[in-house]
């Protein structure tokens, strides 16, 4: 144990700028200090912060931005009890004292680049560090705030990113405890995420709020702040090896090519597989695939896989199902499968959108077509603007009339909150979509949106089901006959 | 185009207002000499004489004029309200708007003025029934109230006030339909018969008599005083959305989901004709006011296809 610390204690040479390692257990121990309100520790395990040295930390590029922007955190309304707030972090950081004393063992220097996430984080780490040496009033970190811009139309999804970037200052201790809080929390993800690096292992956002529930609160906190950073690193989520948990279900005739030469056949498993992450996938192979449906519902996914339609025709087909909003994997399923690209041998089968007739479908159809409003910097590599609408259309509400009294049942009445959505999402297609290309796009779905307003009118996909049937023959008229 | 109305002014120069989910209404004029061109693009005939550009952002989807055609109200589908007078050129400008207060307070939806354009009556999604006096809009954004009739149910899709201005109608999402008496301010009839939803309901020339129709495909006439059903119009294969009657009362034109028009005999009780333009839905149908030296009657429809269509009506009079 000691000889690790001798690392630690020694000169310039054990510690350099690429040993990330080091790095990290000193800024870690430098918490750990100003958390106890002591300048020097007595009980030999940690050096006295004289002899810490970066290796010259103004050598080092800071990729952090120091613009004091904005301070004082919004009211969120969750006070934390003071007490808690004075314990956790030092829990945490005792773990984190631990978790180092441990990992000492496999130090691996290695010369990692800067502005790689990896080196972002640990410039935040040096950042705090020096801070503290510096004796500053407060160490803070520098978060970005993403802009909460609806999904352009316009080909330049980079303008919405680069016009006004908020940056928003935590301190710590900061003027709240709230702060105080959030600097921890931020700090923490941080950590989690620098130890998924280095270690090359995935982290889910869920796993990450299992390692600290009592600090975390609830999984939107870490769901929002890990988004908050990765906007701030100006990388996807992905980067950062934090994923979100499969959500998605596909079937259909095309086959994975993984990194590690396996193949997964998406046709192997009548009951669908979940959808992959993409990280290790080399290439599809799409020869077969004529056409691709995105189902809103897993209900219906179920319904349709196993129908006669789906015997006949799981040959030439993909059914994909994002289980109502879909989540990144799902999308970036989608657009790899749609956009010729050499991975996928330059095909690009036609999509359809199989969804509910209610203002939530024509949402999610947006979603999976322009990207979402929270994640609106990713949106470019995660859209597929050329999905068409397949169901259910306006033109399909007098099927409630065929079908006696099962489909009458189908078809109800909006409620307040489905017209005041409605509204809504007229309003940013009006308000949003001056100057987008594609005017049929836009048009479609301002059009649709007044036309469900007028009816009054909702419906499920069941109410296809409700004429048995009736799915089928719309499923092959669009399908088969194009 | 969502919908239509045709006022008639006093020199017989008719025009026809125009809604639909573009933001602004669009005016037409039809000359006196309604004549028999054969072909169905008549447009020359109809020129665009005014656009109201730009009034309601999300788009409008009710409009209805007074019988002397000099106001007309607009309701756009955020809820607001909007009222226009004529001027004696014929040339629309705004005269006041009703936006509505807070939130709760409901999107104005179905509008009908009465004949001398001093009230509106207007149905609230959430089942309430306002009656405004429109000498009392102004420009300012909140209007008092003249009236208000409350059946805390549902989504009044439909609305008119009789020609004398006694009573209005209003045709609900669940199939009822209430008559008030204006001068009263009381429920004066609950008719029953039609369980799905009313998207229209008309008073007819006389006032004896209200049409409504609506997604259960019949069109039902009721007596309006003693709220008794007369008769029922079967025919339509899909969802009646818009009703009118002729200016003397023998027939109804009306326009279905599936883009039927229909024109029913009151006399005969059946359907004399049917028009079929296209699959698109007919959102909105208007027999135009016979001016007295045409020889044919002839009603307009507007639908999803984004056209007015104008028809030649019966060679019979």
């Amino acid at each position: 144990m000691d000889d690790d610390f001798e690392d630690l204690l020694g000169g310039r040479d054990g510690i350099g700028q690429d040993s990330s390692q080091e790095s990290l257990t000193t800024a870690a121990a430098g918490l750990d200090f100003c958390e106890r309100g002591e300048e020097l520790l007595d009980d030999g395990q940690t050096p006295p912060q004289s002899t810490f040295d970066y290796g010259g930390p103004v050598g080092l590029v800071v990729e952090t931005d120091l613009s004091v922007a904005e301070m004082g955190p919004s009211g969120k309304g969750k006070r934390r009890n003071p007490r808690s707030i004075n314990t956790t972090p030092g829990s945490a950081i005792d773990r984190a004292g631990q978790e180092i004393t441990s990992d000492c063992s496999d130090t691996t220097p290695s010369t990692k680049p800067p502005d790689s996430p990896l080196g972002q984080i640990e410039a935040v780490f040096e950042q705090i560090a020096d801070d503290m040496i510096g004796h500053t009033r407060q160490i803070g970190i520098s978060l970005d705030v993403r802009p909460r811009v609806p999904p352009t139309r316009s080909s330049t999804v980079a303008d919405a990113i680069t016009l006004d970037r908020k940056t928003r200052r935590l301190g710590f201790p900061g003027e709240t405890a709230e702060e105080a809080w959030r600097f921890t929390v931020i700090l923490r993800i941080l950590e989690l995420m620098h130890e998924a690096l280095r270690t090359g292992v995935t982290i889910s956002k869920r796993d990450m709020y299992y390692r600290d529930p009592a600090l975390f609160g609830s999984q939107t906190h870490v769901d929002r702040y890990v988004d908050d950073i990765a906007y701030t690193f100006n990388v996807p989520r992905s980067a950062l090896n934090v994923t979100a948990a499969a959500k998605g279900l596909v079937v259909g005739a095309f086959s994975l090519c993984r990194r590690d030469g396996s193949v997964l056949n998406a046709a192997a498993d009548r009951e669908a597989i979940l959808i992959p992450s993409l990280k290790d996938v080399l290439s599809v192979d799409l020869s077969a695939v004529k056409w691709i449906v995105v189902v809103e519902k897993e209900a219906s996914f179920r319904s349709i896989a196993a129908s006669t339609f789906w015997d006949r025709l799981s040959t030439e087909g993909v059914l994909i199902t994002g289980k109502g909003y879909p989540d990144i994997a799902t999308r970036a399923l989608l657009r790899y499968l749609c956009t010729p690209s050499p991975r996928n041998n330059f095909a690009s089968p036609p999509s359809y959108a199989l969804m509910d007739y209610d203002p939530d479908g024509l949402a999610i159809m947006s979603v999976y077509r322009y990207g979402s409003a929270a994640l609106a910097h990713e949106s470019a590599a995660l859209c597929v603007p050329q999905l068409k609408w397949l169901g259910l259309r306006s033109e399909h509400m007098h099927l409630g009339e065929e079908g006696g009294t099962h489909a009458s049942q189908g078809l109800l009445k909006l409620t307040p909150r489905d017209r005041g959505k409605a509204r809504k999402m007229l309003e940013r297609e009006v308000s949003g979509d001056g100057g987008g290309h594609g005017e049929s796009g836009e048009g479609e779905m301002q059009r649709a949106l007044q036309t469900m307003l007028m009816l009054n009118v909702k419906a499920e996909l069941q109410l296809l089901d409700a004429v048995p049937g009736r799915l089928t023959e719309l499923l092959e008229r669009e399908l088969c006959g194009s | 185009m969502l919908s239509l109305r045709i006022p008639q002014d006093d020199t017989n120069r008719l025009t026809v207002l125009s809604a639909s989910g573009s933001s602004s209404i669009h005016i037409y004029s039809t000359r006196g000499q309604i004549t028999y061109a054969e072909g169905a693009d008549n447009e020359h005939q109809y020129p665009l004489t005014q656009t109201l550009e730009g009034v309601h952002p999300l788009g409008c989807h009710q409009i209805c004029t007074s019988l002397d055609g000099r106001l007309a109200a607009s309701a756009g589908f955020n809820g607001e309200l909007r009222i226009w007078k004529r001027s004696e050129y014929g040339h629309w400008s705004s005269a006041g708007e009703v936006v509505p207060e807070e939130q709760k307070a409901g999107e104005h939806w179905a509008l009908a003025p009465s004949e001398n354009e001093q009230y509106l009556a207007c149905t609230i999604n959430d089942g309430r029934t306002n009656i405004y006096d429109t000498r009392t809009i102004f420009a300012g954004g909140a209007a008092p109230k003249f009236a208000q009739f409350e059946t805390q149910d549902s989504f009044g899709m439909s609305g008119d006030i009789s020609a004398d201005g006694s009573m209005t109608a209003s045709g609900r999402q669940n199939g009822s339909i209430y008559i008030f008496n204006n001068s009263t301010a009381r429920l004066a009839h609950s008719l029953a018969g039609l369980i799905k939803p009313v998207r229209s309901v008309k008073f007819n020339p006389t006032c004896k008599l209200l049409a409504a129709a609506g997604d259960a495909r019949i069109i039902a006439l009721y007596d309006t005083q003693s709220g008794e059903q007369i008769a029922n119009l079967v025919g339509h294969g899909s969802w009646v959305m818009s009703l009118d009657w002729n200016w003397n009362g023998e027939y109804l034109p009306s326009g279905g989901y599936g883009g039927e028009a229909k024109i029913w005999s009151l006399a005969r009780r059946a359907c004399m004709a049917t028009q079929t333009e296209s699959e698109k839905c007919l959102w909105s149908v208007r027999w135009l006011p016979r001016a007295a030296s045409a020889k044919y009657e002839t009603f307009v429809t507007a639908g999803a296809g984004g056209t007015l269509a104008i028809y030649r009506g019966m060679g019979e009079t």
